[in-house]
Order: structure tokens, then C-alpha cells, then sequence
């Protein structure tokens, strides 16, 4: 465990009651998804959902029967994703997801989508090279 | 005596001419303006531009139905009674008639039939049933402009101009020659502005498919395009156009048109519609754990 | 060392928020000399704060007990307090068990990165006064305020263990009818973004979450009178020099409505627009209660332009709020099937 300068007294948990929103503030994911419920495939996206507020990943899992189990994975707000250059046509029908999250507690075929990648490894929407997002090379324009 | 004929026939002159023009404008003035038309009008300036900036609201019936409409009960009149019926009016629609394609008048009967049905246990029907207005959705474009509430033009000198809606207090952010594409769809579509001389011209497009024209079930694709039109006209009104394009459901574009009135009260503002309490026991009152008396 | 650092506390307490540039550079080589920057203004003669702005920030409200004597650091401490607290709020750490992992959603790219960089003023808190940088002590609740804090916290326990009783259990946020448009503005995990538009006699803020617009008339004209109460209240705002003083009013007395539930009777709330830079603006708030805290209180959140690189988007939320069907009818399925709310909470 590292040593922290300035929370060694009441540890990162207190940091959690001073941040000025706590994480779980509007949406304790806890609440809906369960802990004990790890999910990990890999699916065919169907459709993605560019909603707020979350975007939600329609995924097709193929199973080792045959059949074909359809997941909705949920995810964050889209417009973070605006910002930084992506668009609906980021992430189109047919893309394959790697999907590491936790399903809903009612048993449903749903889970957060804690961490999504791509097969290649690469973290789903990390990167935004040449969309003109501000962590990009190349110029902007306006508008 | 030519001399004197010709001071009296002056003054009868003068006097004959003041009289005919007191004459005509006694007239006009004991006459109210003629519906329909507006004198020339210049709007005063503000940062280059006409100044569109007020609290407006449009006085058609069109959130009921677009088209021509009769007095109607509403929906459940057993219980609303006059309080639900609808108003009659005259069709905004140029021409009178939307031209739908044949197979979207069944849809738009369907819709009508269905506008009070709601049904969100199903993610993936959530948006098949009901009028997104008894829902307390955003209206989109168009209709945010007739829903029978106020909003408010805030147009100031920078490169974006507000249109905020008292309905569900939803705004829309009008970018002035903007080049950018929007990113996805939004209930509000995205708008691009540009002056046209003293009418501010909005283009707006990737609005949500699932929005409606009117309660009466007229509807659109995801390949709607509206071009808006705003032109002051006097002081106190806008004349609003918009143009209708989406050629999936209709035969060819179309327009509608009316005028926007200045809301003139003294210290007028928007107030607050935030519907979604409203609209609440309707959507998730059967989710309780104890069902309530309407719901069980 | 600590003298210095004394006389920035008592620069600090200097009320004018344009202060905070010139401590910050106490600590760092003084900026080079440039022609003076002025406030623009609007062609009609107000101070401009039209653009799209961000408030992002990882610097917490209230000081931390690891630097109660610090209201400001040096670079290095600040990087370093920047570090902890990135460690502590990142999204991309997978340990803890699944219960704070669940709880991490998203990856941190889901969230806005500004939130992971402390105040370029190298405060140790939002709060600058009480000087110590802490929310003042809390009055003691009347009972009927009591009560109404205990049936919270009965509807948060049932919530957190995902068996909401009905959508009024519900916070204002997750029913999509508040989020942070209500004032004051407090920075959060993402789309923590406002555009100001301003006309003659009017500023305009409008927060991305939820849509709305607080319309500020600078007429003087009064509030609307107190029969009349609203979400998000009622503002009016004057020009005091450069700054826009908003007070806001008449707001409901629903829970949540009103900042930390003070007392809706005796509430009060000023804010504070500055600009003070090309790209900066200050919002500073003052709330005072009587009945919650035993002195007024106020913070400075610095905003930053991003505009028009970036923009501002529609947030619906209502719209597409799914997760209040998956919640009740989950937690329907989930009742039938014999769960109880546990006595303790096994996340807290």
C-alpha cells in the first residue's frame, strides 16, 4: 500500500466523503449490479445506443451450445465521448467487445460494462487520433 | 376678382383636402389591422443583427393536430369533461394537408389510437407506445415551437444564440455558422444558424425519431429535416416558418407557418414546467412495491 | 517558511476573488510582464462571460486533515496532493474486492479528466472561508428536520441494497429532474460543463445536466413573490464591477431541492461570476442558514473555457432513464424471490 502525504490520517475512504461528489452520489451501481456476479465474453455488437444518461452496448454472446444470449452492457454518458472527438459512427454494428463487468442482480441479461475493449486489447474508446478531440495532434477548427 | 376667387377657392382647397385626410385617417384608425398582414418592418439591432431577443409563445391549436381539427372530447372525457376536450383549429400546414405516404396514414392512426398507452418494462419498447409529450419528453423540433407554453430567445453577440422552452424546461443551443457535424442524435436536434438579412434561418437535423408533430399522432423518421425560419415582423410578433423534410414518410417537403406573439406582461418570465413528476405514477406506478389503487 | 505561508493565509482571506492568481504565484517565478488583460465586454456594456466553460476539479469542498495548516501548496506538494487524490478517484483501478470495483464504473475515459487535476491555485480546498477550509459545525436539527433525515436514510439504505420501495425513493438525480443545475454549482464525474449566453438586461446559465437554463434578469426587477417556488428557484442578478452578484429564491421544499436540505424557511444562497482571464472564470458562493450551519460558508471553483474546440451537449435523461424500470422491477423480481434490505449496510 503507498504512502500518502496528505491522506495518511484518515486514509483514501475519508478523501471519498470529502470529494466534492461522492462516487456512488448519484448512482450506486452496487445497487443494481451485483458484486458476485463477474461477467467476462466476448460479443458481436448489435446496436449501440448513443443515450443519456448511459449509453447502453446491445451485444450478442454466442454460447457454447449454439444459442445466442443477448446482453445489454451498460456504460457512461456519451457526451464525455463527444468531447473528445467520437461519434455514433465510433462504434458500429458487427464490431467485436470484449466485455468484463458485473450482471444485474434480478438476473437479467444485463451488466455494467465496467472495463470494454476491443480483441486487439486496446480499452474501448480510449483513443480519439485524428477526430480533432483536445487531446489530439492536429489542428481544430471551430465548429 | 380672380384675385379674390382665388383666396377663397385656397383655403376651400386646403380645407377639403384636411377634411379628406382626417376622413382616411379617422377611417383607418377607428379600423383594426388587417389579419395576415403586417406594414413593413425594420427590428432595432444588436450586435449586427435584428434583434429577436423576448419571451415568445405561439396561439395556434397545432400541439393538438397540425392539420384542420374539430372540437374534440380528449381522452377519458368521463372523467375530464370539458377540461380535457380540445380546442378547433385551422391547419398551419400550407396547403392544408401533410402529404403523407400511403402506408404512414395507418401509422399515424395507430399512433393517435395509441397516444395514451405507455409501456417501459421492455427497454426495447420503451419508445414504441405513447405520445412522447404525455411523457414528458423533450418535443423537438418543431413542436417545442406551438406547445402552449412560452420560451425565451436570449441572442447576444457571441457565435451561439439560447432557445429555452418552459415545457420541461428544455433549451437548444443554436450555433451560428457552424460547420460541425452533430455527434449522434438529441431530442432537440442540432441547429445551425445563419441571418438571412433579418431572419434568423435554423437548420436542424439528427433529431430523435422517436419525437411527434402534434397529440394527434403525426410523426417523422430519423431522416427528418427542418429548416426554421424566424422574421420579425413588428415589435410584438415573429412570423415562425418551418419546412418539413423526411423522405421516408412524406411525399415531398412541406411548411408550416404562424405567427409568434411577444408575451408583453410587465416582468414577464418563463416559470417552471418540470413535467416528469407528473408523469411519474404513469410510467413507474406499477413498479411499486405496494401497487397504488390506479395501478393494481 | 511557515511566515510565508502565513501571509498567504492572510492574503486568502481577502474577500476579492481576483486575489487567487497573484497567491498562487507566491510560491512560483511571478508570470512575465505582459500588456494588462482587461474584462472584454458585450457591445451593450457588460462584462462578457459568454463560451462554454468546464469546472472540473479534483481539489475537494473541505480541506483534508493532512494539510489543516495549508490552504495553499507549492508546486511540488501540489503535484504530490494532485497524485493522491488521482489515485484515490481514478475509475481505472481494478482493487479493493468487487465491491468498490463494481462501484468504479466506468473506465476512467468514461469520465471527465479535468476532474483529476487539482486548482491551478494549488488550493487545498473549494472552501476558502471559514479559513480553515471546512464546512462550519452544524446546529443541531429540529425535530421535525430530524425525522425527515431519518426517513432519507432509510430510503438510502434501501436504495444502496438496489430494493427502492417506489421512484419516490429515488434522488432528484435519478429521477432526471434535478442534477448540477441545481445552485450551487459543485463540480462532478463528468459533463461538468455550462454555457453563459447574455443579452441586453439578461445573463443566461445554462448547465449541461439537465438541460435547463437559468434566465437571470438584470433589471432589478423583484423575485417573484414567495407563493411562488420553483426546482431550481428564482434568480436575479446585478453587475458589481465585473462581477455577477445572482441571488436565487423561492425554492421548493421538497428534499434534495434546496443545498445539503437546510431549512427552505431561513436558506439563503449568493453567487459570484468573475471574469478574470481569457480563459478563467471565478465562481465563488456564499450560503448562509441559521438553522443548519453555525456561520455562512463559501467556496471558489475556477471555471475554464472550452470552447469552441469543445462544446456543450444535450443531456436527456428522463428520456432514456432505464435504469428506474431495471431498479423496481429488478427489485420486485428480487423481493419475490425472499431479499431484504440488510441491517447493515455491507458497503458502507
Amino acid at each position: 500500500m503507498r504512502t500518502l502525504l496528505f491522506f495518511a490520517a484518515g486514509g483514501i475512504g475519508a478523501l471519498l466523503t470529502l470529494a466534492v461528489v461522492p462516487v456512488t452520489a448519484h448512482h450506486a451501481f452496487g445497487s443494481e449490479f451485483d458484486a458476485n456476479r463477474p461477467v467476462k465474453f466476448r460479443g458481436t455488437v448489435t446496436k449501440m445506443d448513443w443515450v443519456n444518461p448511459h449509453a447502453w452496448i446491445h451485444v450478442d454472446v454466442k454460447k457454447p451450445d449454439g444459442t445466442v444470449d443477448e446482453w445489454m452492457i451498460e456504460a457512461g454518458t456519451p457526451n464525455t465521448l463527444f468531447r473528445r472527438g467520437l461519434t455514433k459512427q465510433s462504434l458500429l454494428p458487427g464490431m467485436e467487445v470484449l466485455v468484463d463487468g458485473y450482471q444485474a442482480k434480478d438476473g437479467a441479461l444485463r451488466a455494467n460494462g465496467r472495463d470494454l475493449k476491443l480483441p486487439d486489447g486496446r480499452t474501448l474508446f480510449i483513443g480519439s487520433d485524428g477526430t480533432g478531440a483536445p487531446d489530439d495532434a492536429t489542428p481544430k477548427k471551430k465548429g | 376678382m380672380r384675385r379674390r376667387f382665388r383666396r377663397v377657392l385656397i383655403p376651400v382647397g386646403l380645407g377639403a383636402a384636411s377634411v379628406l385626410v382626417w376622413l382616411v385617417v379617422t377611417a383607418t384608425a377607428g379600423q383594426a389591422p388587417a389579419a395576415g398582414r403586417f406594414p413593413p418592418y425594420k427590428a432595432p439591432r444588436l450586435a449586427g443583427h435584428a434583434d429577436l431577443n423576448g419571451v415568445w409563445q405561439a396561439f395556434v391549436t397545432a400541439n393538438w393536430d397540425l392539420q384542420d381539427h374539430e372540437a374534440q372530447p380528449g381522452p377519458q372525457p368521463e372523467v375530464m369533461g370539458a377540461y380535457g376536450a380540445g380546442p378547433a383549429g385551422q391547419s398551419v400546414v400550407e396547403g392544408g394537408e401533410i402529404p403523407y405516404q400511403p402506408w404512414a396514414l395507418a401509422k399515424r392512426k395507430e399512433n393517435f389510437e395509441k397516444r395514451m398507452m405507455v409501456d417501459v418494462t421492455d427497454d426495447k419498447k420503451w419508445h414504441d407506445l405513447g405520445d412522447p409529450e404525455l411523457k414528458c419528453y423533450m418535443p423537438g423540433v418543431p413542436r417545442a415551437t406551438y406547445m402552449p407554453f412560452p420560451f425565451q430567445i436570449v441572442q447576444g453577440s457571441g457565435d451561439y444564440i439560447l432557445i429555452a422552452y418552459e415545457f420541461t424546461s428544455t433549451t437548444r443551443v443554436i450555433r451560428m455558422n457552424w460547420k460541425k457535424e452533430a455527434p449522434a442524435d438529441a431530442w432537440m436536434g442540432w441547429s445551425r444558424g445563419r441571418w438571412e438579412s433579418d431572419t434568423l434561418v435554423v437548420d436542424v437535423t439528427d433529431l430523435r425519431e422517436q419525437t411527434w408533430f402534434d397529440r394527434a399522432g403525426d410523426f417523422h423518421s430519423d431522416a427528418l429535416h427542418v429548416v426554421e425560419r424566424y422574421t420579425p415582423v413588428s415589435p410584438y410578433h415573429l412570423m415562425y416558418e418551418a419546412t418539413i423534410e423526411d423522405p421516408k414518410v412524406f411525399t415531398r417537403p412541406w411548411k408550416i407557418s404562424f405567427p409568434l406573439y411577444r408575451r408583453m406582461e410587465e416582468h414577464i418570465q418563463l416559470l417552471e414546467f418540470k413535467c416528469v413528476p407528473f408523469t411519474e405514477e404513469l410510467l413507474f406506478g406499477r413498479l411499486r412495491k405496494q401497487p397504488s389503487r390506479a395501478n393494481r | 517558511m511557515s511566515r510565508r505561508f502565513a501571509s498567504s493565509i492572510g492574503a486568502a482571506l481577502v474577500a476579492a476573488v481576483v486575489s487567487f492568481p497573484a497567491m498562487a504565484g507566491q510560491a512560483r517565478k511571478p508570470p512575465p510582464k505582459s500588456a494588462a488583460w482587461t474584462v472584454p465586454h458585450t457591445p451593450w456594456g457588460d462584462p462578457d462571460l459568454q463560451g462554454v466553460w468546464n469546472d472540473a476539479t479534483s481539489t475537494p469542498l473541505a480541506r483534508p486533515d493532512g494539510v489543516s495548516d495549508k490552504p495553499v501548496l507549492t508546486d511540488e506538494e501540489a503535484a504530490e496532493f494532485q497524485r493522491e487524490l488521482a489515485y484515490g478517484l481514478t475509475r481505472d483501478r481494478r482493487d479493493g474486492g468487487a465491491q468498490a470495483d463494481v462501484n468504479r464504473a466506468y473506465n476512467e475515459h468514461w469520465m471527465d479528466a479535468r476532474r483529476l487535476t487539482v486548482t491551478k491555485d494549488h488550493r487545498t480546498s473549494l472552501i476558502v472561508d471559514p479559513p480553515d477550509g471546512k464546512i462550519p459545525p452544524l446546529v443541531p436539527l429540529s425535530p421535525e428536520r430530524q425525522q425527515a433525515r431519518a426517513a432519507r436514510a432509510g430510503a438510502a439504505a434501501r436504495f444502496a441494497a438496489g430494493l427502492p420501495e417506489s421512484h419516490e425513493e429515488l434522488s432528484l438525480a435519478v429521477r432526471c429532474i434535478i442534477r448540477t443545475d441545481s445552485p450551487p454549482y459543485l463540480p462532478t464525474i463528468y459533463n461538468n460543463d455550462f454555457q453563459i449566453f447574455q443579452s441586453p438586461g439578461y445573463v443566461a446559465i445554462a448547465p449541461e445536466m439537465i438541460h435547463s437554463a437559468r434566465i437571470i434578469p438584470l433589471d432589478g426587477r423583484p423575485h417573484i413573490r414567495s407563493t411562488l417556488r420553483q426546482w431550481l428557484g428564482d434568480s436575479r442578478g446585478r453587475w458589481d464591477g465585473n462581477t455577477l452578484v445572482v441571488e436565487t429564491s423561492n425554492f421548493r421544499t421538497d428534499d434534495g431541492v434546496i443545498f445539503q436540505n437546510a431549512d427552505p424557511a431561513t436558506y439563503r444562497i449568493t453567487e459570484r461570476f468573475t471574469r478574470v482571464g481569457a480563459q478563467t472564470i471565478h465562481y465563488e458562493f456564499t450560503v448562509e442558514d441559521p438553522h443548519t450551519w453555525t456561520r455562512p460558508w463559501t467556496a471558489m471553483i475556477p471555471w475554464t473555457r472550452i470552447d469552441p474546440a469543445e462544446q456543450m451537449y444535450e443531456y436527456g435523461c428522463h428520456e432514456d432513464n432505464f435504469d428506474i424500470v431495471h431498479l423496481l422491477h429488478g427489485a420486485r423480481i428480487r423481493e419475490k424471490n425472499g431479499e431484504t434490505v440488510p441491517k447493515r449496510n455491507p458497503e458502507r
